[in-house]
């Protein structure tokens, strides 16, 4: 039999690597995964945010911060919304 | 074996550690509503309830209050950034 694998085992392995969040809500960040907890807080560096609102898509670049992990819907590992654009086009 | 991975910068840096790391540092609170808050970090919580120190109140990008020191329940909190 397999082994098992924990969803939170699957997070840790992104570790130090680069993270795409997507939040409940039109709110999506990409950013460095530093560390994580049980509640899915994040400490992510070097962060691009998204939003997208009524005026349109906007961006927002931060250094360091602690994602509360309230309102996390998705964590995709080694891709961003950029590809995803570049493959529509 | 001593531990000494915790100020190297590629060490993994867990939530618990960045809340002891940025005590007392200027910072910027988003809420979930859209709105910031701009001041300097009292103290904070595992609920991520804040404390901040001299904090400007920040509504769609325009500066709306001042307070001397306020007090967000942490269930509002979006995200917690160390000000650049």
């Amino acid at each position: 039999m397999a082994a098992q694998l924990l969803p939170l085992e699957l997070i840790d392995r992104s570790v130090g690597k680069k993270i795409w969040v997507i939040m409940k809500g039109d709110k999506e960040l990409v950013g460095t995964l530093k560390g994580i907890d049980e509640f899915v807080n994040m400490v992510l560096e070097d962060v691009t945010e998204y939003e997208v609102t009524s005026a349109g898509k906007t961006k927002k670049q931060l250094k360091q911060i602690l994602l509360n992990g309230n309102n996390v819907a998705l964590l995709v590992h080694g891709r961003t919304p950029e590809d995803n654009e570049s493959e529509a086009a | 074996m001593a531990e000494t991975a915790a100020e190297t910068p590629q060490a993994k840096r867990s939530p618990s550690d960045f809340i002891k790391q940025v005590i007392g540092l200027p910072v910027v609170v988003k809420l979930n509503s859209g709105t910031e808050y701009h001041g300097i970090l009292s103290c904070l919580d595992g609920f991520m309830n804040i404390a901040l120190e001299q904090a400007d109140e920040i509504v769609d990008g325009k500066k709306e209050q001042h307070y001397n020191e306020c007090f967000l329940r942490g269930n509002n909190v979006l995200y917690l950034s160390a000000a650049s």
